[in-house]
């Protein structure tokens, strides 16, 4: 499971896509979903949104 | 009118009717939510292999440190649920595990500060509570729970089951605590648990409180997850003020639905009002049928974005990804995105809506 960038919208908060394993998305959230940052404080990163 | 009081009856009046217990509480008396296991919003009586602190029966989450250790179902093996119960929620080992020390398998259900604010847990004035429900287990023995406050404060507690595969209802009375740090917020202020097996690092003494990390049993209690094949089944689960179990609250579906959709909202093939602020996306609002416990940080969908599409002045399309949650999201209502591979006219009205009957959207507000 990863989470990745979706494209910015100005004047909006960052919005994260989690991919599961099966590499389908099933959530998203902001940064301040807790599984999101406790996933970030396993020392993960997001990925860049798509260009 | 005559009124009479008996050691048998308690009060008997004139018409024949009679009281036998004190009046305390009678409705919402359970600071329990879905104590009966009757909400399944998230999987709707089906089968689930749980991963850590995923949500079954609405509001029971199930704790663990190894995965695919159980499965988890709504009525798991379709027995009849104790007279006066339609549900109960079961979960079935799926090997013979041994714990290590640092093992833990559970479930539990984190209540929320603001009700339990009166019990005043953590000072001189802690009110005792009294913890029951229905129990029904293929193994027998001494099992183990726990109540705290998921971090620094815990009491195991311990009941036995004496006969296999009968439910058995089990009563457990917790003098509160006078220290320890207890939420009286929207935060997590009690977390009950029942244990399916856990190691020494999550087991201590039963029946006293301990100034201790996270303890979910006492020591040596049943391990559900030893046992291939071994069920666990509970509901009317009940945890009231004072020192006697009266009998279940019951209260009105829709009531519990709405006390779960603080947490937990799913909306499945529902329509939602939107225009498109740009040519290829459309936003619209979802409201919440009550106001949740915090604003949700993410939203839930099937993972197929062609399961939702946009009807606009030119009909239908369907989504090229996953609608996403977006801002402003408040704990009144969800802002939802949907993309489309279409030239929407700017500002133009449109209806965003799941394609499939059974997508929806959902949002957490769990603690």
């Amino acid at each position: 499971m990863i989470y990745k960038m979706l494209p910015a919208v100005e004047g909006e908060p960052q919005i994260y896509a989690r991919i599961d394993d099966d590499g389908l998305c099933r959530l998203t959230c902001t940064e301040d979903y807790q599984e999101f940052k406790d996933w970030l404080a396993k020392g993960n990163t997001p990925e860049p949104a798509d260009e | 009118m005559t009124v009479s009081i008996n050691g048998t009856n308690g009060l008997v009046f004139n018409d024949g009717s009679s009281q036998a217990t004190a009046a305390t509480g009678f409705g919402f008396k359970n600071r329990i939510i879905n104590g009966a296991m009757v909400i399944d919003q998230r999987n709707a009586g089906a089968s689930v292999t749980p991963i850590a602190q995923q949500y079954l029966c609405d509001r029971w989450k199930f704790g663990l440190t190894a995965a695919s250790k159980f499965t988890a179902q709504q009525n798991a093996g379709s027995v009849t649920p104790p007279a006066g119960f339609t549900n109960y929620l079961g979960v079935t080992s799926s090997s013979a595990y041994s714990v290590s020390s640092s093992d833990v398998f559970y479930l539990a259900q984190a209540i929320e500060g603001l009700n339990i604010s009166d019990l005043a847990w953590g000072t001189a004035n802690a009110a005792t509570v009294t913890l029951s429900f229905w129990v029904r287990s293929s193994l027998t023995g001494t099992f183990g729970g726990s109540v705290g406050n998921n971090g620094t404060t815990n009491y195991p507690f311990s009941y036995t089951i004496s006969s296999a595969n009968t439910w058995e209802q089990k009563t457990i009375t917790i003098v509160g605590p006078t220290s320890g740090t207890f939420a009286t917020t929207s935060a997590a202020g009690i977390l009950l648990s029942f244990s399916l097996g856990a190691g020494s690092t999550y087991s201590g003494t039963a029946g006293a409180w301990a100034i201790s990390s996270f303890i979910v049993q006492p020591t040596g209690a049943t391990s559900v997850v030893g046992t291939s094949g071994a069920t666990f089944y509970i509901t009317g689960v009940q945890l009231e003020k004072g020192s006697t179990a009266t009998s279940f609250d019951y209260r009105p579906y829709g009531a519990e639905l709405a006390l779960c959709q603080r947490y937990y909202y799913k909306s499945i093939f529902a329509p939602i009002s939107g225009y498109s602020p740009t040519t290829s996306r459309a936003d619209g609002t979802v409201v919440f049928p009550v106001p949740m416990r915090d604003a949700p940080a993410a939203l839930e969908t099937t993972g197929t974005a062609s399961d939702y599409g946009v009807y606009f002045q030119s009909g239908g399309v369907l989504c090229n990804s996953i609608p996403n949650i977006a801002s402003p999201t408040t704990i009144h209502g969800g802002y939802v995105r949907f993309n489309c591979p279409v030239s929407f006219s700017i500002g133009q009205g449109c209806l965003m809506a799941p394609y499939t009957t059974g997508a929806y959207l959902a949002w957490s507000a769990e603690l």
